[in-house]
């Protein structure tokens, strides 16, 4: 999706100085740079790590050519600083007062090392800042390391993600990295709004433990439910698809899998329709006893695994969308990438690269109908608005030389 | 004003439901919105306050604790009070009641449209429309408001009429695919609804963004987020590789996305005793094995390089897993940190309540009783403002409990008029006879 300057965007005026690096801080500012703010982004010299991680565009590895960062740095400006030099350091001292919201994403013990903590911050710009730390600013774990594993692992509900008995099992990809991206950038834009209406500036802290911790999927539910009740959430005690009072979980069927749920009551009806069955619908089908016999599991197996192997998940959906019964296929990547559906509605969209030409890329996740949501820019080049950041900034052609002279900048 | 809250005098007509909708306007609320959930006594929700209007402690039991686990293992009268599913999602935010689909409803909910900034839902496709409360018709109620839509799969295309939760969601978005065991297929997949939650967060940030445009502008919007499309971004190295080398990423157990190596969760002395390991570089890697000693099988040349520790993953899987299953758990993982490598415990709902670091964690937050729930600590907002009163302000909305509130305060109601929609049974705090079967 294309924008022309004239289109408005929603967060048009707000400046972000990004200091933040891999996945969770860099989500939260391409939110706010793909609404529409202006997000600057400090690399260090080399760049921010996740340069470094694939998947690779042409499967062929280098800095810009990074897929992860091709999808955190939409619409962000770069300016490489070495903020262990005076000279970078002097750089960052101009740019921080210049910013509606500073979002920072240094642990603690280096935060304090750099003299750049949240409050040292404020008290040399007076400024917003969004700090995004591991486990917060306080208590046992606040200098422990995370990775996206050990993140769900302790904040989220890993515990009863599997089956009994086997290892608890994390999400796909980073999940639960980027889902704290996109708690942080409600911080901010609360923060920044805090400022529009009441002229004020404070400090936001998000911990990514915390985020995990009140996660609805499950989580935040699982410690209210221990709380309540003393019952713990675990692991389903049989592993696999039930059929037994009510159709639930992941079935196979001609080229793949679809996820179903047909519990008592209406979902039983539809599924009844779906799989042409209107016998389904008779009132010994609400009778729990009947339900969770043998004999009535029989019955539902030997109907739906043969109508399921004969269909594909397309021909399986429309059929569940026709009786809108509560099924959904399991895509893949390459499912969703190719489908024709999701394609016309705009899930995908092209970016057009300074060097790397045009190539795909996840296109918005909501649809705003004033301020669309558009890619302006592609992921900036390591270092590639230096120059005009440290102008804008009041450096003349001499000082920015002997900056780069001196690496402080590149 | 010394509260200092973000949206401040922002009213939210809330029609959302289940966990995507209800977070989403949640983190309205949190940020000071005044929001208003719309209740109809005569139509019970599915997944929106409780699993059933009637729930008996025995059908409570038999539904997993984070759906099932009510106050002391009883709903009690009131399920739709209490559920650890839905109550907290509730939070600072305002309940009342309305028949819409009766004239007289539906001209109440118009007039708290016609004050209201913000009107968010994700019912059944359809359900908005039959109430005779399409786009248009909200907008000549009020004719700058934001209108949030959170579609399973969009409003228009060929999946407008397909049906799910956050678990057919998943499915759709690419979730489920990824996250099983190496071997076996995807059948053993536990539901999971990582996409409503994710859902929730970017509805709550697409509001934010179009109240700023209004409030610059004076202009409203309409926000169509398709749940599918927005938690297709939890996976961009699965999205990016498909769509640039053709590739279908599928589970990879515990195994790292990013290529860390070793990075898995394993068995810890005891029952159900887990701790997750990451060496997410060649030193947390260096680290770890100066911490098992340097054993000759950790320091065999090759080793040293995330790409020679991938190749060698099964082996050095069993060496850990034979480290870590003699020792305990809890002093593993701090003693690992101490060394400088990633570790940490799967932690339990009844782990959580009793960390040392949870325990004193800003997320949560002590609510005095009611008559439906027993004094508890409460998940508060995940952020904290150091001005701002973004906090849990007030407790989880009873069914129908701010119906004086609306009625009267806002929408300026008589005594009179308040009497025959009280009789009329518009005005509740529990659900009609119908629902209850009664």
């Amino acid at each position: 999706m294309t924008a022309d300057a004239a289109t408005p965007t929603a967060l048009d005026g707000i400046t972000v100085l990004d200091l933040t690096a891999h996945i969770a801080g860099p989500y939260a500012t391409k939110l706010l740079a793909d609404l529409g703010a202006r997000v600057i982004k400090v690399e260090r010299p080399g760049g921010d790590p996740i340069r470094g991680f694939g998947p690779w565009l042409g499967d062929e590895p280098g800095i810009e050519r990074s897929g992860s960062h091709q999808f955190l740095n939409t619409n962000k400006e770069s300016i490489v600083l070495d903020l262990k030099s005076t000279g970078g350091r002097e750089v960052l001292d101009r740019l921080l007062p210049r910013a509606d919201v500073v979002v920072t994403s240094y642990p603690p013990a280096v935060a304090e090392r750099l003299g750049l903590t949240p409050d040292a911050i404020r008290e040399a710009a007076g400024v917003n800042v969004l700090s995004l730390t591991n486990f917060g600013w306080n208590g046992p774990y606040r200098d422990y390391a995370l990775s996206e594993t050990v993140l769900y692992a302790m904040g989220g509900e890993m515990y009863s993600h599997g089956s009994i008995g086997r290892e608890p099992l994390k999400m796909g990809g980073t999940a639960s990295l980027v889902q704290c991206g996109a708690m942080a950038a409600i911080g901010a834009l609360g923060a920044v709004y805090t400022t529009e209406v009441h002229g004020i500036t404070q400090r936001v802290d998000v911990s990514l433990f915390d985020v995990q911790l009140n996660s609805v999927d499950r989580r935040s539910s699982a410690i209210m439910a221990y709380r309540f009740s003393g019952r713990v959430n675990s692991p389903p005690v049989v592993a696999g698809p039930s059929t037994g009072a009510g159709v639930v979980g992941v079935f196979p069927c001609a080229d793949g899998y679809v996820e179903m749920t047909a519990s008592a009551g209406p979902y039983w009806h539809r599924f009844a329709e779906m799989i042409d069955r209107p016998d389904f619908k008779e009132p010994k089908w609400s009778d729990p006893a009947w339900v969770r016999s043998p004999e009535a599991r029989e019955e539902v197996d030997v109907a739906l695994y043969p109508w399921l192997a004969e269909r594909t998940r397309a021909e399986v959906w429309e059929a569940a969308r026709e009786a809108h019964a509560i099924l959904a296929p399991l895509f893949t990547a390459t499912d969703l990438f190719e489908d024709p559906v999701f394609r016309e509605r705009g899930l995908w969209t092209e970016v057009e690269h300074e060097t790397l030409g045009k190539f795909p890329m996840l296109g918005r996740p909501y649809a705003l109908s004033e301020t669309p949501w558009a890619i302006r820019r592609a992921a900036p080049l390591l270092g590639q608005d230096t120059d005009a950041i440290l102008d804008e900034a009041g450096y003349d052609a001499a000082g920015i030389a002997e900056l780069r002279r001196t690496e402080a900048v590149a | 004003m010394s509260s200092y809250l973000p949206l401040e005098g922002v009213r939210v007509c809330d029609f959302a439901c289940v966990w995507a909708g209800q977070t989403a306007t949640m983190y309205l609320a949190d940020l000071g919105a005044d929001c208003i959930k719309v209740e109809n006594p005569y139509v019970w929700n599915p997944a929106t306050r409780a699993a059933a209007p009637v729930l008996p402690a025995a059908a409570a039991a038999m539904i997993p604790p984070w759906m099932g686990g009510h106050p002391n293992g009883d709903p009690g009268p009131r399920p739709w009070n209490n559920s650890p599913a839905f109550i907290h999602v509730i939070r600072n935010k305002r309940s009342f009641t309305v028949d819409s689909r009766r004239p007289e409803g539906l001209a109440v909910v118009k007039s708290l449209i016609a004050i209201s900034d913000v009107i968010a839902e994700n019912l059944a496709r359809g359900t908005l429309e039959k109430l005779g409360l399409d786009d248009d018709a909200i907008r000549a109620a009020r004719p700058d408001i934001v209108i949030l839509h959170l579609p399973a799969y969009g409003r228009t295309g060929a999946y407008v009429e397909g049906r799910g939760y956050g678990a057919h969601i998943d499915g759709v978005a690419g979730s489920t695919i990824l996250r099983g065991y190496r071997d076996s297929a995807p059948e053993t997949n536990v539901q999971t609804f990582a996409g409503d939650f994710f859902v929730g967060m970017h509805g709550g940030l697409a509001m934010l963004a179009a109240l700023r445009h209004r409030r610059r502008t004076g202009r409203g919007q309409t926000i169509e987020l398709a749940q599918a499309e927005c938690s297709a971004s939890m996976f961009p190295q699965a999205a990016l590789d498909a769509a640039w080398n053709g590739r279908a990423s599928g589970s990879i157990g515990n195994r790292s996305t990013e290529g860390f190596a070793p990075n898995g969760v394993f068995a810890a002395r005891g029952e159900d005793r887990w701790l997750a390991l990451s060496c997410r570089s060649d030193g947390e890697w260096r680290a770890l094995v100066d911490f098992l000693g340097r054993p000759a099988w950790a320091t065999a040349p090759g080793l040293e390089t995330a790409e020679g520790r991938r190749a060698a993953q099964d082996a050095i899987e069993g060496e850990l897993a034979a480290f870590v299953a003699a020792r305990d758990r809890d002093e593993l993982f701090r003693d690992l940190q101490a060394a400088g490598v990633t570790a940490g415990p799967v932690l339990s709902a009844k782990d959580v309540t009793e960390d040392a670091h949870a325990s004193q964690s800003p997320a949560f937050h002590r609510l005095e009783a009611t008559e439906d729930y027993p004094a508890t600590e409460f998940p508060a907002p995940s952020f904290t403002f150091s001005r701002s009163d973004v906090t849990l302000r007030t407790p989880p909305a009873l069914l129908g409990e701010h119906n004086d509130y609306v009625y009267r305060e806002l929408l300026g109601v008589s005594a009179e008029e308040f009497a025959r929609l009280e009789a009329d049974g518009h005005i509740s705090t529990t659900y009609a006879d119908e629902i209850l079967g009664r």
